[in-house]
């Protein structure tokens, strides 16, 4: 990397508290609230939080509420513009409508994923992940 | 306020909790720790594929293997209020009774009050 981030002092979720955040997690999960607060463990507390599920050119939101998440299961926090974030280039639609296409597409990706990690260990010895995998 | 601290002031309340396997549990919160380890009585148990229940009268649940927890919108509110007059309450406590012995009392009464939650004032309470 060229640009070299200076190291000041320890980073922290401050900056993000009662803003917008997409937190992904473990799960392959994709979750949008308000972030409230957070602690030592990244353990965070989300307010008004909705879930999306996306497939092909097309999404669908279910509002799912107050969230208490364990900090080990988040993947990655972000932030999301509030001015962007309804530029979304993709249609909405019920979840019930896309529910069967986006569990189907977990399937295909936990069998493909089991497939590589089959032929890593067989041809380059790669370890297998024990029981569940994560799903991000 | 602190996510655990959520969790202690959501005793008796209704939650849903998801454990890292998929498996989900509806019940109200006996109580908490600071491992995130619970207790809930009158709970549901589903399985990850979401087609089989159980009924528990109570359970308990290792903190470790919480994904997790969803708990009543309003209680974000309710425990900021609490947390609020809990305050106030302690407060009002020690600068009052303080207050009679004269101008050096008042900031004393806010000092102590300062000291107050620490001492383990309602809001602050390890939830027992």
């Amino acid at each position: 990397m060229d640009s070299l981030i200076p190291f000041t002092t320890s980073g922290s979720l401050v900056d993000c508290v009662d803003r917008k955040m997409l937190v992904v997690l473990r799960d392959g999960r994709k979750l949008q609230g308000v972030l409230r607060s957070y602690d030592q463990f990244a353990n965070l507390v989300l307010e008004d939080t909705v879930e999306r599920i996306y497939h092909q050119d097309v999404f669908a939101e279910l509002k799912r509420g107050l969230f208490l998440i364990r900090g080990e299961n988040v993947v990655l926090l972000g932030e999301i513009d509030l001015d962007q974030e309804d530029d979304v280039p993709l249609r909405q639609v019920d979840w019930a409508v896309l529910e069967p296409y986006h569990r189907q597409e977990i399937i295909d990706k936990k069998h493909r994923d089991e497939a590589k990690a089959q032929i890593l260990y067989e041809r380059k010895g790669f370890c297998k992940e024990g029981g569940e995998g994560d799903g991000y | 306020m602190l996510p655990l601290s959520l969790l202690n002031a959501a005793q008796n309340k209704p939650m849903l909790v998801e454990l890292k396997n998929g498996e989900t549990f509806n019940g109200h919160l006996v109580n908490c720790d600071n491992f995130m380890n619970i207790t809930l009585r009158e709970v549901y148990q589903t399985n990850p594929e979401g087609d089989r229940f159980w009924k528990l009268k109570e359970c308990y649940i290792r903190g470790s293997t919480i994904k997790y927890l969803r708990v009543p919108d309003p209680l974000l509110d309710l425990v900021k209020d609490e947390q609020t007059r809990a305050r106030e309450a302690g407060r009002s406590a020690r600068g009052g009774p303080g207050g009679g012995r004269g101008r050096g009392a008042p900031p004393r009464g806010r000092g102590a009050a300062r000291g107050g939650p620490i001492r383990g004032g309602r809001g602050r309470g390890r939830g027992g």
